[in-house]
C-alpha cells in the first residue's frame, strides 16, 4: 500500500518557562494515499502541534514523519519550505488568502515558490477557480468574496501544485451551516476523485465527513477508527449533513 | 522571471499606501536631489572663483602699492610717499632674469569733460601691454602704442561708457577731451569689458568701462606723483609713482608650477625693503588657484557630507516604514511561508520592495537635482521681482552663483540611493524572514 504520510514515534517536547511540556508523546499511525483522516481533540491535546509537524511547519523532537517514502524529519529549513510549496496542501481556519492578490493570483502563490510558472499552471489555475464555482471572479480580491468563497478559494490553491495530501485545519471554524456543508462537500468529491485529506477539527459533525478519526488526548492517540457513517454512505446510504446528524 | 515576479508584486504592495510609499520616497528623493544640488553650486561657486583667478593670469605675478596702515606713517608729517617706484620696477627687470615683461600702470580717479559734459572715471595710465594682459578690446581707432608712450604725448582711449557719455553717438576719435588742465586726443574707444570682482580681498575689483588710458609716461609728465585731492574744505594728498606692475614670468613648459613659484619667492625678497611700510601687496595668482582648488576640495566633501547625511536620514525613514511593513503584513509572511516561501524568499521580497522605493527616489532625485541650474535661476528672478533691494544686499555669492551639475553626482548619487535602499531594508526584511511561520499565521495581522 503506497502511504501519503506516515508518523513513527513522533515526540514534542517545549520548554516552557524552566518546565518540559509535553505537546506530542509517541505518536504513531499511516495515512495511506486516498485517505480522509479528521484529528479531533480538545485544545492543549496537542492537534496543533500535530498539524504543524504534517505541515512542515515544525520539525519533531523524537520520531519521523515520512512523507510518500521521504523522511521530512531531517529536512533544512528550505527543503521544508519546497516540500511545503510542492507536496502540501494548506487549508486554514481563516482562509489565509493574501490580501492584495486576485482569485487567481492566491490560487498561484505556492507555484511561485516551487519555481517557474508556466502557461499550462495558468490554464490549471483557471480550471480550479472554475471547480471551486468561483471561475467568474478570478480577478476579484477576497475582500470582495464572502467566506465560504474565499474557503473555496483556499481550496484551489491547496490543490494547485498536486499535493500529496491536503491538511485542513479547522476549515468549516468560521463559516455558517450552510457553507461550512458546501465546503465538506467539495472536501468529499476531492476524496472521491482520490485525494488524500487530513482534516483537524473540534466539531464531530466535521468529522463525521471523515473516513477515520483519530482523537489526541494529552499527547496522545485515545482514538483510530473507522467512521461508519462515512463508510455506510459510500455503499449507498444518504450522507448524514451537519444538520441531520445534530 | 522569479525577479521579475516579486517586482511586480512589490510594486503591488507599495501601491496598497500610496501615500505612505511617496513619503518614503520623498526622503531619498530630497537626499539624492541635494546630493545633485550642492554639489552642482559647490562646484558652481568654486568654479566661478578659479575662472577669476585664472582670468589675472596663472604666468603672472602681480605687485601692487597699498596704502600703508596708519601706524606705518604715524609721527610723519605732510605727504608721505609710498607704493611701488620706477625703480622698483628697474631692479625687479635688471635682478630676475625669469620676469618677461614688467607692465605698470598709475591710477588715479578724474573727472573727464568734453564741453559741458562731465563724467567721473579712472585714469589709467599704462603701457601698450596692458590691452593684451586685461583682455581688453579695441572697437575703434587703436590702443595706446610704444611711440606714443615714449614721447609721452596727450593721446587717451575711451572706456565704451566713458565715450557713450561725452560722446553719444559721435566719433570720438580726433576729438579733445579735458582731463585736469590738459587736453588729450582721443585716437581710440574699447568695446564693453564685463567687470572683474575682487579676489580674496588682496586684489579689488575693476570696472573698466569708466577707464580713460593714457600712456605712463604722459601721467608720470603730466600730472606727476603727487595727487593732491580738495575734498570739502580740506585736503588729501598721496606721492605714489606705479599702483601695481604686473609681472609675466617665463616658462619654460616643464614645470610652470615651481618656476613661478620660485620667481614670486624672488620678487618678494627683492621687494623686501617695503616691509617696514607694509605699502606693497605681491598677489600670486598661481598660489591663489592652488588656494581655490584646495577649497574647493575642502568644499566638495563638506556638501557631500551635509548630502550624505540627508540621504541617511532618508534611509532611515525607509528603516522605518519597513519596519512598520513589516509588523502589519506578519500575517501575510506566515501565509506565504506555509505556502512554501523560504526564508530568502521572503528577505527578497521585502528588499525588492525597498530597493523599488530608493530607486524611485534616486530616479525622481537625479531629475529634481538636473533642475538645479533653471531652479536657482527662477528663485533669483522671482525674489528680485518680489523686493529688488533684498537681493542687492545679498552676497555676491547670491547673486551670481550658476551652479554647475558635476556629471559624476549622478550616478554616485543614483549608487548611494540603491545602497541606502539595501542596507536599511535589510535588517526589516531580515527580520521578516526570521519570523517563525507558526506565530507569524497566528498573528492577527
Amino acid at each position: 500500500m503506497n502511504y501519503a504520510t506516515q508518523v513513527q514515534q513522533l515526540r514534542k517536547t517545549y520548554e516552557l518557562k524552566g518546565e518540559t511540556v509535553h505537546a506530542l508523546n509517541s505518536i504513531t499511525f499511516d495515512v495511506p494515499e486516498g485517505d480522509y483522516v479528521a484529528i479531533m481533540g480538545a485544545s492543549g491535546s496537542g492537534k496543533s502541534t500535530l498539524l504543524n509537524m504534517l505541515g512542515c511547519l515544525d520539525r519533531p523532537t523524537a520520531g519521523k514523519i515520512i512523507l510518500a517514502g521521504d523522511d521530512t524529519s531531517t529536512l533544512t529549513d528550505d527543503e521544508l519550505s519546497f516540500i511545503r510549496a510542492s507536496r502540501i496542501g494548506f487549508v486554514f481556519q481563516s482562509y489565509n488568502l493574501i490580501q492584495q492578490l486576485t482569485v487567481i493570483e492566491n490560487i498561484e502563490v505556492p507555484l511561485f515558490y516551487r519555481g517557474q510558472v508556466t502557461a499550462q499552471d495558468r490554464k490549471r489555475c483557471i480550471e480550479l477557480a472554475n471547480m471551486v464555482g468561483l471561475g467568474d471572479r478570478i480577478n476579484h480580491r477576497p475582500t470582495q468574496l464572502s467566506g465560504g468563497q474565499q474557503q473555496r478559494v483556499a481550496v484551489a490553491r491547496s490543490l494547485i501544485n498536486h499535493p500529496d495530501y491536503i491538511l485542513a485545519d479547522e476549515p468549516t471554524g468560521n463559516l455558517d451551516s450552510k457553507t461550512t456543508e458546501e465546503i465538506l462537500q467539495l472536501f468529499e468529491r476531492l476524496n472521491n476523485e482520490g485525494r488524500t485529506i487530513i482534516i483537524v477539527t473540534h466539531e464531530d459533525d466535521v468529522s463525521q465527513h471523515a473516513k477515520r478519526i483519530i482523537r489526541l488526548h494529552d499527547g496522545e492517540i485515545s482514538f483510530d477508527r473507522l467512521n461508519e457513517h462515512r463508510r455506510n454512505a459510500i455503499s449507498g446510504e444518504m450522507i448524514p449533513t451537519a444538520s441531520t446528524v445534530s | 522571471m522569479l525577479w521579475l515576479r516579486t517586482l511586480n508584486l512589490g510594486i503591488k504592495s507599495l501601491l496598497l499606501h500610496p501615500m505612505r510609499s511617496l513619503l518614503t520616497i520623498l526622503g531619498i528623493f530630497i537626499g539624492v536631489a541635494s546630493v545633485i544640488w550642492l554639489l552642482a553650486i559647490g562646484e558652481g561657486i568654486s568654479a566661478k572663483a578659479q575662472e577669476q583667478i585664472e582670468g589675472l593670469g596663472a604666468d603672472n605675478v602681480i605687485v601692487r602699492s597699498v596704502k600703508p596702515p596708519t601706524e606705518a606713517t604715524a609721527g610723519t608729517r605732510g605727504i608721505v610717499p609710498y607704493g611701488l617706484t620706477r625703480d622698483d620696477r628697474d631692479l625687479l627687470i635688471e635682478t630676475i632674469s625669469a620676469i618677461e615683461k614688467a607692465v605698470p600702470i598709475r591710477e588715479i580717479s578724474r573727472q573727464f569733460s568734453y564741453g559741458p559734459t562731465l563724467i567721473h572715471g579712472r585714469l589709467v595710465g599704462c603701457t601698450p601691454e596692458y590691452y593684451d594682459m586685461t583682455q581688453l578690446e579695441i572697437e575703434r581707432g587703436h590702443f595706446i602704442s610704444d611711440r606714443e608712450n615714449e614721447r609721452g604725448d596727450n593721446n587717451c582711449v575711451l572706456a565704451a561708457e566713458v565715450s557713450e557719455a561725452l560722446f553719444g553717438y559721435k566719433d570720438p576719435i580726433g576729438k579733445r577731451i579735458h582731463i585736469e588742465t590738459d587736453y588729450y586726443t582721443v585716437v581710440g574707444v574699447l568695446k564693453p569689458r564685463v567687470a572683474t570682482s575682487a579676489i580674496g580681498g588682496s586684489l579689488s575689483g575693476q570696472e573698466f568701462n569708466k577707464d580713460v588710458y593714457i600712456p605712463i609716461n604722459t601721467l608720470w609728465e603730466r600730472i606727476g606723483d603727487r595727487i593732491i585731492t580738495r575734498r570739502s574744505g580740506s585736503f588729501e594728498g598721496e606721492q605714489l609713482e606705479i599702483n601695481q606692475i604686473t609681472l609675466r614670468i617665463k616658462t619654460n613648459n616643464k614645470d610652470n608650477t615651481t618656476a613661478i613659484l620660485e620667481t614670486a619667492d624672488l620678487i618678494r625678497v627683492s621687494l623686501e625693503h617695503h616691509d617696514r611700510m607694509k605699502d606693497v601687496a605681491i598677489v600670486v595668482p598661481l598660489e591663489l588657484l592652488e588656494q581655490a582648488k584646495q577649497t574647493r576640495l575642502m568644499f566638495m566633501v563638506f556638501m557631500g557630507l551635509i548630502a550624505a547625511i540627508s540621504l541617511m536620514v532618508g534611509g532611515i525613514g525607509i528603516m522605518n516604514i519597513m519596519l512598520a511593513t513589516v509588523t502589519e503584513r506578519t500575517r501575510e509572511i506566515g501565509i506565504r511561508r506555509a505556502l512554501g516561501a523560504t526564508r530568502s524568499d521572503i528577505v527578497r521580497q521585502f528588499l525588492v520592495e525597498t530597493i523599488v522605493l530608493s530607486v524611485v527616489g534616486g530616479v525622481t532625485g537625479i531629475i529634481g537635482g538636473l533642475l538645479c541650474v533653471p531652479a536657482v535661476d527662477i528663485v533669483r528672478d522671482a525674489v528680485t521681482a518680489y523686493d529688488a533691494t533684498l537681493m542687492a544686499s545679498m552676497p555676491e555669492v547670491v547673486q551670481e552663483v550658476s551652479p554647475q551639475i558635476v556629471p559624476i553626482s549622478i550616478p554616485i548619487a543614483f549608487g548611494i540611493s540603491v545602497i541606502v535602499g539595501v542596507i536599511f531594508g535589510l535588517y526589516p526584511a531580515q527580520r521578516a524572514a526570521n519570523l517563525d511561520p507558526i506565530e507569524a499565521l497566528r498573528s492577527a495581522n
